[in-house]
């Protein structure tokens, strides 16, 4: 309910509303498909906007919310663990200390176990990366960026191809 | 000579070095925090509340009609909101005796972090929980900290989003504290930059489609009207929201606000609104 000038003033000022996400991005698999019984990688490649950032996974401090993958358990897909990247340390206006974050490119990964069990066919895999989001003067409800993958599972005679070698090439898992 | 134009080429540069500096300020630096305020005999009433404090007491606006307020929107979580937090304590303590009362209200909090923190920096003044239908009643809540100023006669004079220095606040407490209870300031001048404010009404402040007053429609209707919104996209850019998502997951975007209240006014004047009144 503001308006004009105050409306991109202050958008200017904290930088967006937050329908404009402050973290947008995708999750992506290794292999275009997977095997039952087999250990997939998969991860979320998110962006954090310019200006912004968001907590490290274990924040600095322990008043601030942390950045976390959280994958629905779908069977026959179960989620391992998530392995998150190492934040920078950032000296804020507001804060005495360095505290550390994510900015700019950000890759969040995670196995994925596939049942023994599972039957040829696409299953969706879904979860929500969950933020809050700063900048130097004022900060943003948390919020969660949603995200899905259509994950086929094929017969174990199949061959499989990589995909996002790009991503997977560097990430390591727990 | 010589000397004297030294002196001459050193005052005018002196002037066009100020000069670019103020517009360096008022382009650049200035803008990093917003400060709202609205002209001269346009404040907009401060919207009633009543809440529960943490302590369990009533918090209600209408208590402080009289009272210079500063109502901050913040959260523990929030590093620029507790920078402000021990100033707060400070002009709580300084101008109390003359009619000043900060109130807080925690955004998107829990009761025992807020609890915690309330102890642990010994806050001097009344913090409830706030709420999404609040937060819409102040124009909706972009980001933390917001505060707000309102003075002896309930009217807002200035909102400041963003971290904001004690010096600015205390300015404008001490001009509101000159004005009289039910009296407008009218000579009210403010610390950062002139800009408008707009607060919510009522009907605004609803979980249905907040931000948009939907308070006429009937049952039937409003599941109508929602299911239009559920079936068009915000187009905000990147949110890949329908309009009625966008409304409940982000009261604070402007785009589905227009275009969510542009719909209703269509809405009510199509034949749907016909075909699901109640027959009279």
């Amino acid at each position: 309910m503001v308006r004009g000038g105050s409306v991109m003033l202050l958008l200017a000022s904290l930088g967006r509303s937050q329908s404009a996400p402050v973290v947008s991005g995708s999750m992506v698999i290794d292999t275009d498909a997977v095997h039952p019984g087999s250990m997939a990688k998969i991860a979320v490649v998110a962006e954090v906007a310019p200006g912004y950032h968001i907590n490290d996974h274990v924040p600095t401090l322990d008043y601030l919310i942390p950045t976390e993958l959280k994958l629905d358990a779908s069977p026959p897909l179960e989620p391992g663990t998530a392995a998150y990247p190492k934040g920078t340390a950032r000296k804020f206006q507001f804060m005495e200390q360095p505290i550390s974050v994510y900015e700019g490119k950000l890759v969040v990964g995670e196995s994925l176990k596939i049942a023994a069990y599972a039957k040829p066919g696409v299953y969706q895999l879904k979860g929500n990366l969950d933020y809050q989001a700063c900048n130097d003067h004022a900060c943003l409800a948390p919020a969660k960026l949603p995200v899905s993958l259509a994950i086929k599972v094929v017969s174990r005679s199949e061959k499989l191809k990589p995909s996002h070698s790009d991503v997977f090439s560097t990430l390591k898992l727990n | 000579m010589t000397q004297r134009i030294k002196i001459v080429l050193g005052a005018v540069l002196a002037v066009v070095l100020g000069v670019g500096l103020y517009f360096l300020n008022a382009r650049w630096i200035a803008p990093a925090t917003v400060h709202r305020v609205k002209a001269a005999g346009k404040h907009p009433a401060a919207p009633d509340f009543s809440l529960t404090d943490i302590n369990g007491a009533k918090l209600a606006l209408a208590d402080y009609r009289g009272k210079v307020v500063l109502l901050d929107f913040w959260a523990t979580w929030c590093g620029p909101c507790r920078i402000e937090i021990p100033e707060f304590v400070q002009m709580q303590q300084k101008y109390r005796d003359q009619g000043f009362a900060v109130l807080g209200v925690a955004m998107q909090d829990t009761p025992d972090s807020v609890s915690k923190f309330y102890q642990q920096f010994r806050l001097n003044y009344p913090v409830a929980m706030g709420n999404s239908q609040l937060a819409a009643l102040y124009g909706g809540i972009f980001g933390l900290p917001t505060s707000f100023l309102i003075g002896r006669d309930g009217h807002i004079y200035s909102q400041h989003s963003g971290t904001t220095g004690p010096d600015v606040f205390e300015e404008e407490v001490r001009q509101l504290l000159a004005g009289k209870p039910g009296e407008e300031v009218t000579g009210f001048s403010p610390a950062g930059q002139v800009e408008e404010i707009e607060v919510g009404t009522p009907g605004e402040a609803n979980a249905d489609v907040p931000g948009v007053d939907v308070s006429k429609l009937t049952t039937a209707q409003l599941a109508a009207f929602e299911k239009q919104l559920d079936a068009n996209p915000c187009t905000c850019g990147g949110c890949k929201f329908t309009l009625l998502q966008c409304r409940r997951q982000d009261a604070t975007c402007p785009v589905s606000k227009k275009l969510a209240r542009e719909m209703l006014q269509k809405f009510q004047d199509s034949k749907t609104i016909a075909a699901t009144a109640p027959k009279t």
